[in-house]
């Protein structure tokens, strides 16, 4: 008996072993059409668009994973993000404190466009959860019809105070421009945007394994009534998880528009749909997955419209439909 | 009496004797005789506005099968709509010779399999794991097909839009006009019938109460392929029609999401479920469409001139957008699943006494 187990252990083990060398391995291939230092500008490339792509979709990923609430309205959080470190940005730049910034000072002018969208993010979470997704816990199909209205209507909102055109977005001084390390030139905004994702991802996973409220918040999904009876308040709970999903979504926005440079009210239903393939991709609602997923999608995308930019708009797709051939839940789904 | 026994089949047999006789049959033949009669109104707009209701009744009534009547929700169908509207535009517009007759049948051969392969292949890889599933992925591909029709230039000239001519009769609005009377009464009443067959019932069970259609030896994956493919193909075929009946088709207009959200809400607000609903949703939703921006624009000129104002009473969708949420929340069952749970009380007391 114990022989089998080992030896079924042992297959189940190289299975996964190969899965690795193999998922891992792929990302070389590129380089039998390229020469090393356009694949490491590439790399680079793909992997800060993979950590921006990462911050919207794990919004998502986690209100789906704790909450089962599928927010379609997840895109006009983004765009709310955007804007509020526009305008932050803007009005900050007006005084000759953002273009023109040293180091520290621009440091200290992107954590606070940061916590403007966050806070603007938190807001609208909140407004939005205490109104509608209330109404609607453990129906998916209204879910995404509600959030599809909220959606359009938040949209128009935004257009009301901004207007419909697209705006220049001013960044940080000491961000701006690119370096050299070796023979590759990196961008810098590319280097802080991986940055503020492994810290975002960091950030949640210590709060989910680590500390007692995400033990709480884990409880409270498999358990609600005993997690109640035991004295937490499960609405409460949920609302906080919502909150902070839009919080995230609002992070996407305001690092995406500083990327761009650009802002303009559709940007959020634009990314919104990338965020979408991402979680898909990864297996809705894990955070790990959507990780890996998102560096998929945006390794991928660089690497394409460099070899054959003619495909690259059906690259997402293509790795959409691949994953989902393979793993119909997603690499991590449940 | 011999074989009638069931209360169904004695149902069916008073259904039978009375089919022709029937108040609901004189009114659709009052209807019929009401549309056959519409080009002779001199007034275009009318007609164009009774041709373009025509059009949606059959889209939202192929999209309230798959969500209605199977309860899954597709967000790919105005995608459907735009490949049908662009396997039509497209072969007249680069066919140098001009319209022709056979580009209609090029049309239906294009669209049929193109949306027969996709709506197989989406429901294939995403119904797998949870029907929820398969609404993400159709809202990525839609996305992806929106994107499609705006930057391959060479071939949809981008968001110019694509205007073409009309082959040989359908040259006269009113000929286009019968045709497209002719094409939506035919496969609206396909799709009523659809859902009185017994295929129908099967996939009323599995939406509400797919363990026990399970249960009952029915395999639940099939039945949920064959009306996404079905309502799919017939969606790209009003597409066909939109087209045939605009002459001008761009991305925005058929393949964009508000496409998809005012199918949605006609849907909803007809009553999910229900195929003659969808007639009362169009209907609706699109005379709310044409005359609320109209009424805004009266509403702003009453009131002083202050830029909060002209911006409220100029997004107009703003107000559709509201209305969507207030309908989910209030009114999920629309005009006519509320008048027949209704009528269905009505019957249910008169038994009881």
């Amino acid at each position: 008996m114990a022989a089998v187990d080992i030896a079924e252990q042992q297959g189940t083990d190289i299975k996964k072993w190969a899965g690795w060398i193999v998922g891992i391995g792929i990302w070389f291939l590129p380089l039998f059409g390229m020469d090393f230092n356009t694949y490491m500008v590439l790399t680079i490339a793909g992997l800060s668009m993979g950590m921006l792509m990462f911050l919207t979709a794990s919004g998502f990923s986690l209100i789906f994973g704790l909450m089962d609430v599928l927010n379609l309205a997840h895109g006009a959080f983004f765009a709310f993000g955007a804007y509020a470190s526009y305008v932050l940005l803007n009005k900050f730049n007006a005084y000759g404190l953002v273009e023109g910034a040293g180091l520290l000072s621009s440091i200290g002018i992107f954590i606070l466009a940061l916590i403007a969208s966050v806070i603007l993010g938190l807001i609208i979470g909140l407004v939005l959860e205490k109104i509608i997704i209330r109404r609607v816990y453990g129906d998916h199909l209204k879910q995404i019809l509600i959030t599809m209205g909220s959606n359009m209507v938040m949209l128009q909102i935004l257009i009301l105070i901004w207007g419909p055109n697209e705006d220049f977005v001013p960044i940080p001084g000491a961000f701006d421009g690119s370096f050299m390390l070796g023979d590759i030139v990196v961008s810098k905004f590319r280097v802080v945007a991986i940055i503020v994702g492994l810290i975002v991802l960091a950030a949640i996973q210590w709060v989910m394994t680590k500390t007692k409220l995400g033990i709480i918040v884990r409880a409270g999904v498999e358990n609600p009534e005993t997690v109640q009876t035991i004295g937490y308040n499960i609405n409460r709970i949920f609302t906080g998880v919502f909150i902070v999903g839009a919080a995230l979504a609002a992070i996407g926005g305001s690092m995406f528009t500083m990327y761009k440079m650009t802002v303009y009210p559709h940007c959020g239903d634009e990314y919104m749909i990338f965020a979408l393939i991402v979680v898909i991709i990864g297996g809705l609602g894990s955070i790990t997955g959507c990780f890996y997923g998102a560096l998929m999608v945006g390794l991928a995308f660089n690497y394409v419209a460099f070899l054959a930019p003619q495909l690259a708009l059906g690259t997402n797709i293509a790795i959409m439909l691949i994953v989902l051939l393979i793993k119909p839940k997603g690499l991590m789904g449940r | 009496m011999t074989t009638m026994t069931t209360p169904i089949q004695q149902e069916r047999f008073f259904e039978k004797q009375t089919r022709f006789t029937s108040k609901s049959f004189m009114v659709q033949v009052v209807f019929l005789i009401v549309l056959i009669m519409v080009p002779l109104v001199p007034s275009f707009k009318f007609v164009d506005m009774v041709a373009k209701i025509l059009i949606y009744i059959l889209f939202v009534a192929s999209y309230d099968l798959i969500l209605g009547y199977t309860g899954i929700l597709s967000l790919a169908h105005g995608m459907f709509f735009g490949i049908g509207a662009y396997s039509l535009a497209l072969p007249i517009y680069h066919t140098s010779s001009g319209p022709h007759y056979y580009h209609f049948f090029i049309a239906i051969i294009i669209a049929g399999m193109l949306s027969f392969i996709l709506s197989l292949l989406l429901a294939a890889f995403s119904l797998r794991v949870q029907a929820i599933f398969f609404a993400l992925v159709s809202l990525c591909l839609a996305e992806f097909f929106l994107i499609l029709g705006d930057q391959w230039r060479e071939l949809t000239l981008g968001e110019d839009g694509v205007s073409f001519m009309m082959p040989g009769i359908f040259e006269s609005r009113t000929m286009t006009y019968y045709m497209i009377l002719v094409v939506v009464v035919f496969l609206f009443l396909v799709l009523v019938r659809f859902t009185l067959s017994p295929l129908g019932r099967v996939l009323k069970g599995i939406r509400d109460n797919e363990e026990r259609v399970i249960a009952m030896g029915y395999k639940s994956l099939r039945y949920k392929i064959y009306p996404i493919v079905l309502g799919s193909i017939f969606a790209s075929i009003s597409g066909i029609l939109f087209a045939a009946w605009l002459r001008f088709v761009d991305p925005l207009t058929v393949l964009g999401i508000d496409t998809m959200l005012f199918c949605l809400l006609m849907v909803i607000i007809g009553g999910l479920g229900t195929m003659y609903g969808s007639i009362v949703g169009v209907i609706i939703i699109y005379l709310a469409q044409t005359w609320l921006p109209n009424i805004l624009k009266a509403i702003a000129s009453v009131l002083p001139n202050h830029p909060l104002i002209i911006g409220l009473t100029e997004r107009w969708m703003l107000y559709f957008g509201i209305l969507f949420i207030l309908i989910m929340i209030y009114f999920p069952k629309g005009v006519i699943g509320t008048i027949q749970a209704k009528q269905r009380d009505k019957k249910l007391a008169a038994m009881k006494q």
